[in-house]
């Protein structure tokens, strides 16, 4: 499914002030089918603003969101969303978060906790199905998650600086996993981060946003001549980092300004 | 006396267990064994004349009583007539409390349009409206369990608006992203995520059930536990007294202990 975001702006009302607040400004990008694209910003931006919009949670002031073509009519089982807070239901075990949004879909009770089982095992969660949210790791926890929007089969992830609050092991260990599987399915996936390794790492092209209000800066195109061994250490990997970190550095540099004066 | 408190030592500290279940027993023990003080200075206090026995009759006699009360039949008459108006005065205020709770948490309308009522009611204890209720509904068992269905409303009432408010915004965004409409994100997030808020509410409305039915049957009464204890005590009959207070705790804690094992069952998932 491919993403068409056609200079949207989203405004909140903000009460006790007279004008409202303008979190998105004119964004405007293509998401191709099957991609993996990466958006980052300084904190504050609008990233989490124009992902619920994304996710049909809420709607742009002006400007439009197409998929594939049709305009996104609030939220849809055809997009799956993973936030960094896990977002999993504490009073249900890790099978029947997953068989959650299988429910949600309507699939048949006999068939969700197969389903549910062959997605937890995709994440490598096998013999885990029984445990609540609070006896699982947060890496896990997330793992959980992903399992979960990936079950009920969207066309599209939306992913909210999933990785954030995990310690970097886990993380970089749940990146593998996640190219292994956007690889396997074949998912349109737009990740939020604000982790320039991260966004080179995982994107096949990095969306770079301005500080608030939030616009697209620039989107690089991410290549490599190949992706095996350790990418990272590959000269091209730094010369990505350093283009990326230069457009952020500017735009951190304002929103820092920005805060100071709200501020004061 | 003295073979009473070696019997509680005895019983405090079973011997020969394995170190797990030693432990759980040492706590245990410590429990009995501060219940054992009370009820070593209860029999003494009063034998030894630091007390007037008249006023606080030592327990063996209480517990004789008590026991001649069973025996004649009376302290079960009392026993259920002081149950059956807990019970549905508790039963009523669930069937009342949860479903306005609900309504008040989750429609802004309806908690604005109440609020003032509910802070002006929240803050008047229930006591005080006893003669209210008995003026209005009499002194039947309508006014008696009318005081308890108040009673024990307010806390499941103030409990489940506040378990329904406290959801997780998140939550509520995760599953309305799945495309739940607002009756099955209701069904499905919300009350779960309120039910250990609620049982918290039911619990303690447990508790005030058995605190205010003593209230309730002091007046105009022809049995209950309440009834039992005014009566004895205008008759002089004081072990009779200290019997039916004695009864009247222990199922206090037994409908407390009862209600924290149910809570317990229904929030194992809230130990994060
Ligand atoms: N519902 C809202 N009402 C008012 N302001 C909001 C709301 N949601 C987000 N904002 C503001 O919009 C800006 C962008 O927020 P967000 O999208 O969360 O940023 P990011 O995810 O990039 O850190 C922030 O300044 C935030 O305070
Ligand atoms: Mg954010």
């Amino acid at each position: 499914m491919k993403i068409q975001i056609q200079g949207v702006g989203k405004e909140f009302r903000v009460r006790g002030a007279g004008r409202p607040f303008t979190a998105l400004d004119d964004v405007t990008l293509d998401v191709r089918a099957g991609e993996l694209l990466t958006l980052v910003g300084p904190s504050g931006c609008g990233k989490s603003t124009l992902l619920d919009l994304l996710a049909g949670l809420t709607e742009p002031t002006s400007g439009r969101i197409l998929l594939d073509g049709a305009p996104v009519d609030g939220p849809g089982l055809d997009r799956g969303i993973v936030f960094q807070q896990y977002a999993l239901f504490p009073w249900r075990t890790a099978l029947s978060n997953v068989e959650f949004g299988l429910a949600a879909k309507a699939v048949p009770r006999k068939e969700r906790a197969e389903r549910a089982r062959s997605y937890l095992d995709l994440v490598g969660l096998r013999g885990f199905e029984e445990r609540y949210p609070h006896e699982l790791s947060g890496g896990m926890r997330q793992r959980v998650a992903i399992a979960r929007s990936l079950a009920f089969d969207p066309d599209v992830l939306l992913m909210d600086e999933p990785f954030a609050a995990l310690d970097a092991q886990t993380r970089e260990s749940l990146q593998e996993e996640l190219l292994r599987i956007w690889e396997k399915t074949g998912k349109t996936i737009v990740f939020i981060t604000h982790g320039i390794d991260e966004a080179v790492y995982l994107g096949r092209r990095v969306a770079v946003m301005t500080s608030r209000p939030g616009r697209i800066k620039r989107v690089v195109d991410v290549e490599f001549d190949s992706r095996d061994g350790d990418l990272r250490a590959d000269a091209r990997f730094g010369e990505y980092r350093h283009q990326v970190w230069t457009l952020l550095r500017d735009e951190v540099a304002a929103a820092r300004t920005e805060e100071v004066v709200h501020v004061g | 006396m003295a073979s009473l408190s070696t019997g509680v030592t005895a019983a405090g500290l079973p011997a020969g267990v394995s170190a797990g279940l030693g432990r759980l027993a040492a706590t245990a023990g410590r429990r009995v064994a501060a219940l054992g003080v009370l009820a070593a200075l209860w029999e003494s206090l009063p034998r030894l004349r630091v007390v007037d026995p008249t006023f606080l009759t030592p327990l063996s006699e209480v517990l004789v009583a008590w026991w001649d009360l069973l025996l004649s039949g009376e302290l079960l008459e009392h026993t259920q007539a002081s149950l059956i108006r807990s019970l549905a005065g508790f039963a009523l205020a669930i069937v009342v409390a949860i479903p306005l709770g609900l309504l008040i948490g989750w429609y802004k309308p309806v908690a604005e349009l109440l609020d003032p009522v509910l802070e002006l009611f929240r803050n008047t204890a229930a006591l005080a409206l006893l003669p209210v209720f008995v003026l209005i509904l009499g002194l039947g068992e309508t006014s008696k369990i009318s005081i308890i269905l108040y009673a024990c409303a307010w806390p499941i009432l103030l409990n489940t608006v506040a378990g329904v408010k406290s959801v997780d915004p998140l939550l509520i965004k995760s599953a309305r992203s799945m495309g739940l409409r607002p009756v099955r994100l209701f069904q499905k997030v919300i009350l779960p995520a309120a039910v250990p808020t609620i049982f918290t509410g039911i619990r303690l409305a447990g508790a005030y059930s058995i605190l205010v039915l003593v209230a309730a049957e002091m007046v105009g009464a022809k049995a209950g536990l309440g009834y039992l204890i005014t009566y004895a005590q205008f008759n002089f009959r004081v072990p009779d007294m200290y019997a039916g207070i004695l009864t009247i705790s222990v199922l206090g804690l037994l409908f407390n202990q009862l209600l924290v094992r149910l809570e317990r069952r229904f929030s194992t998932w809230r130990t994060t």
